[in-house]
C-alpha cells in the first residue's frame, strides 16, 4: 500500500517535472523569438532590412539640410561680396570662418583658447557634480542636514547664477578661481535637485528586499539607493551641462585673458567678426563633445535599462 | 528550528474615516507556527494579511504584542526571514546571477557563484545568468525572486502572493515546484494568498483572516501532491469559501 503510494507520488513528481520542463522550454523559445525580433530591429537600424530604405532617406535628408544651410550661407556671402545688400564684414562666409580657424591653428594660438575653456569646464563641472552629490546625499540621509541646507538653497536658488559673478570676482580674484566656482555653482544647482529626486524615488520594495537579504544601511545605500538614483543623476548632469557652458562663456567674457568666451569679446573690440563665429562654433563643438561623452557613459553604465519609448510599440 | 509565535499582536493605523481616529488592521492576534510547517494566510484585500507578513518580516512594528521567531523577538528585517514579494522586486541593475548572489555576497560567502548556479539550475534558467531582469518574462523573474530568497538559506520564508501575477499554467507549475522545494529544503513557510484553491493545495494549515482576527484555523489533512479535482479537496475549498463569504456578511451586520 505504502509502496504503491510512494511510486504514485514519484510518478506524479516526474509528470510535474516534465510539465515544468516543457514550460521552461516554451519560455525559452518565446525569448529566443523576442531576441530574434530585436536582432532584426538592430539590423534594420544598420540599414540591412526593408525599413532600411526609409531610414537611409531620413539620414540623407538630415545631412542635406546641414549642407544646404552652409551652401545658402556661402551663397549669400558671395552675392554680397561687393556689399550689394549689407556690409560684408558683418557676416563672414563659412569658408572665411574655416580659413580664420586654419590661420589660428597655424600660429598655435587657437589651442590655448580651446584648452583654457576645456580646463575650466572640466574642473568646474567636476566640482559642481561632487558638491551636488555630497549635498544631495546629506540632505536625503539626515533630516537635520535637510533642515539646514534646503532653506538656504531655496533662498539663493532663484537668483540667476550670473548675478553672482561680480561678487565671485571680488571674493576669489579675477583669475581662474572665480570662473571655476561660477561654473561649478551653475552646474551644482539643477544637478542637486535631480540627485535628491533620484534618491527619494528609490523603490521601497527594493530597500525592503535588500534588508531581508541581510544588507546593512551602508550596503543599502551603495547597492540599492545609489544604483537606483544614478540614471537620474546622469539626466541632471546633461541638463546642467547647458548651464555649465553658459556660465563658462559669461565668466570668460568678464575679465579673462584666454578662452573661447574671451575670444568673442576680444573679437568685438577689434571688429573681427570671423573670430566671433569661430569661437561660437567651437563652444558648440565642445558642448557636443561633452554631451556625447555623457551619453556614451550612460549607455555603458545603464545597459540594464530599457528605454520605454522605443520598446513600447514596435514600429 | 524556525517556529513563529505571535503573542497578542495588534496593529492599528491612524485614519480619518473611523470615529476613533484609528483603524484596527490586526486585533489581538495569537498564532503559533511550528517548525517546517507550511501555513497559508487567506483573506480578502484589506483583511490584514499583508500587514501580518510585513510585521513578521520586520518592516512594520506591532502597536502592541510581540512576534517571536526562533526564540527571538522580531525587531526589524533580517536575513533569517527571507521574503518573496508580489512583484518579484529584483534589482534591475543586477543580472539574474548577481541578484541571486546578493545576500551571499553580503555574508561574504566564498561559494556565492556556485550556489547561485545551483539555484539557477533548480529554477531552470540556465543560459539566463547574465540577463537583466527587464529581459525576463514575469514567471521567470518571479522564479529568480524565489531563488534569491532561498539562496540566502533563511529559516523562515515569507511569501506575499508570489504567484498572483503569473498566468494560470505557470502558477500551477510554480505551486508544484514550491511543494518540492519546501519538502527538499525543510523550511517554514508563511504564504499569503487570496486564492482558496491555492491555499488548500499548498498548506498544512490555512488561516482565514477576516477583519483583523483569525476566523478559521484549518488543518488540511490531504496527502501531497493534492488533486484539486478530488472530493476532499473540493470540500475544503467549499468550507473555506463559505467561511470567507459568511463571515463577511456577519461582519457587516455586527458593525
Amino acid at each position: 500500500m505504502t509502496a504503491q503510494k510512494i511510486s504514485k507520488e514519484r510518478r506524479e513528481a516526474i509528470r510535474v517535472q516534465k510539465m515544468y520542463d516543457r514550460i521552461a522550454a516554451n519560455e525559452k523559445i518565446m525569448l529566443q523569438k523576442k531576441q530574434r525580433r530585436e536582432n532584426a530591429k538592430a539590423a534594420r537600424a544598420l540599414g540591412v532590412k526593408k525599413n532600411a530604405k526609409s531610414e537611409w532617406h531620413n539620414k540623407v535628408a538630415r545631412i542635406c539640410s546641414l549642407i544646404g544651410f552652409f551652401l545658402v550661407w556661402q551663397g549669400v556671402c558671395m552675392l554680397n561680396s561687393n556689399g550689394a545688400f549689407f556690409n560684408p564684414t558683418f557676416l563672414p562666409s563659412p569658408a572665411d570662418v574655416v580659413m580664420t580657424g586654419y590661420k589660428y591653428i597655424q600660429d598655435g594660438t587657437l589651442w590655448v583658447q580651446i584648452w583654457s575653456s576645456m580646463y575650466r569646464t572640466l574642473l568646474g563641472f567636476a566640482l559642481g557634480v561632487v558638491v551636488a552629490l555630497i549635498l544631495g546625499i546629506l540632505t536625503t540621509s539626515f533630516q537635520t542636514m535637510d533642515n539646514i541646507i534646503s532653506p538656504i538653497l531655496n533662498m539663493i536658488g532663484p537668483i540667476p547664477v550670473f548675478a553672482f559673478l561680480p561678487m565671485f570676482i571680488i571674493w576669489f580674484g579675477i583669475g581662474e578661481q572665480s570662473k571655476i566656482i561660477l561654473i561649478a555653482y551653475a552646474t551644482f544647482l539643477p544637478l542637486m535637485t535631480y540627485t535628491v529626486d533620484g534618491i527619494n524615488n528609490t523603490s521601497p520594495v527594493l530597500i525592503r528586499s535588500a534588508k531581508s537579504l541581510g544588507a546593512n544601511q551602508f550596503q543599502i545605500f551603495t547597492k540599492v539607493i545609489m544604483k537606483s538614483a544614478l540614471p537620474n543623476v546622469f539626466v541632471g548632469m546633461k541638463v546642467s551641462l547647458a548651464l555649465t557652458f553658459s556660465a563658462l562663456v559669461v565668466a570668460e567674457m568678464m575679465g579673462a585673458s584666454r578662452g573661447l568666451g574671451f575670444m568673442i569679446t576680444n573679437a568685438r573690440n577689434w571688429f573681427k567678426v570671423g573670430d566671433m563665429f569661430l569661437a561660437a562654433a567651437l563652444i558648440g563643438l565642445e558642448y557636443t563633445v561633452f554631451f556625447s561623452i555623457l551619453t556614451a557613459l550612460e549607455k555603458l553604465l545603464f545597459k540594464w535599462k530599457r528605454s520605454g519609448l522605443s520598446n513600447a510599440v514596435e514600429t | 528550528m524556525a517556529g513563529v509565535l505571535l503573542n497578542h499582536v495588534t496593529k492599528t493605523f491612524e485614519t480619518d474615516t473611523e470615529p476613533s481616529g484609528r483603524k484596527y488592521v490586526l486585533k489581538d492576534l495569537n498564532l503559533t507556527i511550528k517548525d517546517k510547517e507550511f501555513i497559508c494566510v487567506l483573506g480578502k484585500s484589506g483583511g490584514g494579511k499583508s500587514t501580518l507578513l510585513n510585521l513578521v518580516a520586520g518592516y512594520l512594528k506591532p502597536t502592541s504584542g510581540e512576534i517571536i521567531v526562533n526564540g527571538k523577538t522580531v525587531s526589524g528585517p533580517s536575513a533569517e526571514r527571507g521574503v518573496v514579494f508580489q512583484e518579484h522586486a529584483l534589482f534591475p541593475w543586477y543580472t539574474v546571477s548577481q541578484n541571486i548572489q546578493f545576500g551571499l555576497k553580503i555574508k561574504k560567502n566564498k561559494h556565492a557563484k556556485e550556489i547561485a548556479d545551483q539555484y539557477i539550475h533548480m529554477i531552470g534558467l540556465e543560459g539566463y545568468e547574465n540577463k537583466y531582469p527587464a529581459s525576463l518574462s514575469g514567471g521567470m523573474a518571479q522564479r529568480v525572486g524565489i531563488a534569491r530568497a532561498l539562496a540566502n538559506n533563511p529559516d523562515l520564508l515569507l511569501m506575499d502572493e508570489p504567484l498572483g501575477a503569473l498566468d494560470a499554467l505557470t502558477r500551477e507549475n510554480m505551486r508544484k515546484e514550491l511543494i518540492r522545494i519546501w519538502k527538499q529544503a525543510g523550511k517554514t513557510i508563511l504564504f499569503i494568498t487570496h486564492s482558496v484553491p491555492e491555499a488548500v493545495y499548498l498548506a498544512d494549515r490555512v488561516i482565514l483572516l477576516k477583519n483583523g482576527i483569525i476566523d478559521m484555523d484549518l488543518h488540511i489533512d490531504l496527502p501531497r501532491l493534492r488533486d484539486p479535482k478530488s472530493r476532499e479537496f473540493i470540500n475544503y475549498v467549499t468550507m473555506l469559501e463559505r467561511g470567507l463569504a459568511e463571515k463577511e456578511t456577519d461582519g457587516i451586520l455586527s458593525e
